[in-house]
């Protein structure tokens, strides 16, 4: 044992082993092991750091039927960026999970009442919670709240889509299976067009049957013949009408007779009209002679009135005369 | 050697072997134990002890610090460029940066720092042990009353295990600097969001067993091979007996690397 008071004689130092001494051995040893404490401390203190051990947070419960997905230390994000981190998961007595997650105080203000909370699992990655603050002026998030959590699950869709596929090539299957309702209009179409391409073509296909085909071919050439006959008939009327001693040269006779016709009446009733001038002059000059009579009319009356006063004197003159009467010569 | 093996029997070929495996380990045990406590003793730290210690502790450590500083940078700035162009192609750059600390900090850089110092430091220091227990100075230590544990072997242990902490911590930091930068490049844009998912990788739970595991890893770094040296095991020679110790570390290390992937993964 090494005692201080009587060091034990050092023992002969084999020759690659000798100890040299080292400057400032004690100062360098010191600053070595300071040098590594404060590597380890200022590790420590940056991932306390890191986990948010220096920041006050505010709490918020986030209820979900299914905590599938979600582990401790998971971030709840708002518009990408992590403003908050899963402290606890746990159940509570109503059955439902319980997220309860901190939230740094400086962070906290973009939870409002009106957040909306999502727990969305994507097909790749983990589970994610996001935060939405639709109208960031109203109150602020109380610490503690409670809120419901919607769920959104990619890979919760899969089956129905799954489902939706099968169903599709089922269809599919059954349409183009080999006694299907497809399969056989194909076949059909195909005896169709065989037909088209055989004797008779179209017509036999449209008739259904040769005996018909054959009629309207008949049918066609019997029409041809009524066609060429009524051309000759259409040959003949034409020249019934238009020929010499047709219908129509007599005709332009007939026209230019009754242009000779019309050329006589037009002189006739200009001597109307002479006729009806004399009758007018006639009635002027009775209009005149009745213009006339009104005026000697007139004078009769005028006549007459200086009578009745001459009568009208004489019996004054003359009061023993009963005879009014006056004889007029 | 070749007469030993040449034993009739095979049962007595099976227990002398199980009997020296039995011998080393319990060795290692017994020993572990001792410097422990002896690491736990106040008087283990005398003026000489201490001087001693620091003696060995300085040059451990300082010599090998630049060397392994480098190594780690350049390992952590070809692992972060490798992750983060495959992650790119693959579409998982948001996953990159929390692989490359998984797999560099967790996982890769303590296990290298101590491999380093076991080749560097505890692996010659086993030697020169073994060296002076053939040259019969251990014994002459004994002689005087002296404990060649408390001499020899306990300044070399505790130099050991600091050698691996030190490197284990620095060589951690320095990739979680070259993770930062051969992602982000020079800027502090990507500090807040960089802090974030190392606060999330180093859960309580990842940062115990981190912590454990580079404890233990220093230990059996520091430990077997000064237990391979201190000790004749008896078989033949210390060429044979430096490789048994070797095997024996690196067992145990494989024990620790996977006992911590348990730990963390499942």
């Amino acid at each position: 044992m090494q005692d201080p008071a009587t060091p034990p004689p050092v023992p002969p130092p084999v020759a690659e082993d000798i100890l040299r001494p080292v400057a400032h051995l004690e100062l360098k040893a010191v600053a070595l092991m300071v040098f590594t404490l404060a590597l380890i401390v200022g590790s420590a203190l940056y991932l306390l750091y890191a986990r948010g051990a220096f920041e006050p947070t505010q709490t918020l419960v986030l209820t979900a039927d299914d905590s599938e997905g979600v582990v401790v230390g998971m971030d709840m994000t708002f518009s990408g960026f992590p403003i908050g981190r899963v402290r606890r998961i746990e159940l509570a007595p109503e059955g439902n999970a319980r997220i309860v997650i901190d939230v740094p105080r400086k962070d906290a203000h973009w939870l409002r009442v009106s957040s909306i909370f999502t727990l969305v699992r994507g097909m790749v990655g983990g589970t994610n919670i996001r935060a939405y603050s639709g109208m960031l002026q109203d109150d602020p998030l109380p610490d503690g709240a409670v809120r419901p959590v919607l769920r959104g699950d990619a890979t919760a869709e899969i089956p129905q889509l799954m489902a939706s596929a099968r169903e599709l090539l089922t269809n599919l299957n059954a349409l183009t299976a080999q006694d299907s309702a497809l399969g056989a209009s194909m076949a059909n179409v195909q005896a169709l067009t065989e037909r088209l391409n055989g004797p008779g073509g179209a017509l036999q296909l449209l008739m259904g049957n040769e005996q018909d085909a054959r009629k309207i071919v008949a049918t066609l050439d019997r029409t041809n013949a009524l066609l060429a006959r009524i051309d000759s008939m259409a040959a003949k009327a034409d020249a019934q009408v238009f020929g010499p001693g047709g219908v129509m040269p007599e005709v332009q006779a007939t026209v230019v007779q009754l242009g000779g016709l019309l050329a006589d009446t037009r002189a006739s009733l200009k001597k109307v009209d002479a006729v009806l001038a004399e009758v007018q002059a006639v009635g002027a000059n009775v209009r005149e002679g009745t213009a006339d009579l009104g005026a000697l009319r007139a004078q009769v009356e005028s006549n007459l009135r200086k009578i009745d006063s001459l009568v009208n004197e004489i019996n004054r003159k003359w009061p023993f005369a009963r005879e009014t009467e006056i004889k007029l010569p | 050697m070749l007469s030993r093996m040449s034993l009739p029997h095979l049962h007595e070929r099976l227990w002398f072997a199980l009997r020296r495996w039995a011998v080393a380990w319990g060795r290692i045990v017994y020993l572990g134990a001792v410097v422990l406590v002896l690491a736990l003793t106040p008087s283990s730290y005398t003026r000489s002890a201490r001087r001693s210690m620091a003696r060995h502790i300085y040059l451990d450590t300082a010599p090998i610090l630049p060397g392994f500083t480098v190594l780690a940078a350049l390992l952590s700035l070809v692992l972060t460029r490798i992750v983060v162009v495959t992650a790119l192609s693959y579409g998982l750059t948001a996953y990159a940066l929390e692989m490359v600390i998984r797999v560099l900090v967790l996982e890769l850089i303590p296990l290298t720092a101590a491999l380093f110092v076991a080749m560097r430091c505890t692996i010659p220091n086993g030697a020169r042990l073994a060296v002076l227990r053939q040259s019969g100075q251990l014994d002459a230590l004994r002689k005087m009353g002296a404990d060649p544990v408390r001499v020899e072997l306990l300044p070399r242990v505790v130099a050991g295990v600091f050698a691996c902490i030190t490197l284990a911590a620095l060589s951690c930091v320095v990739a979680l600097v070259m993770a930062y930068l051969g992602v982000y490049g020079f800027n502090l844009a990507g500090l807040p969001s960089y802090t974030r998912m190392f606060g999330h990788v180093f859960s309580p739970a990842v940062t115990l067993v981190f912590a454990i595991k580079t404890l233990l890893s220093s230990l059996a770094v520091a430990l077997i091979p000064m237990t391979a040296g201190l000790y004749d095991m008896g078989e033949g020679g210390p060429q044979e007996s430096e490789l048994g110790g070797l095997a024996r570390m690196f067992a145990v290390l494989l024990l620790i690397e996977v006992a911590s992937l348990v730990g963390n993964y499942y």
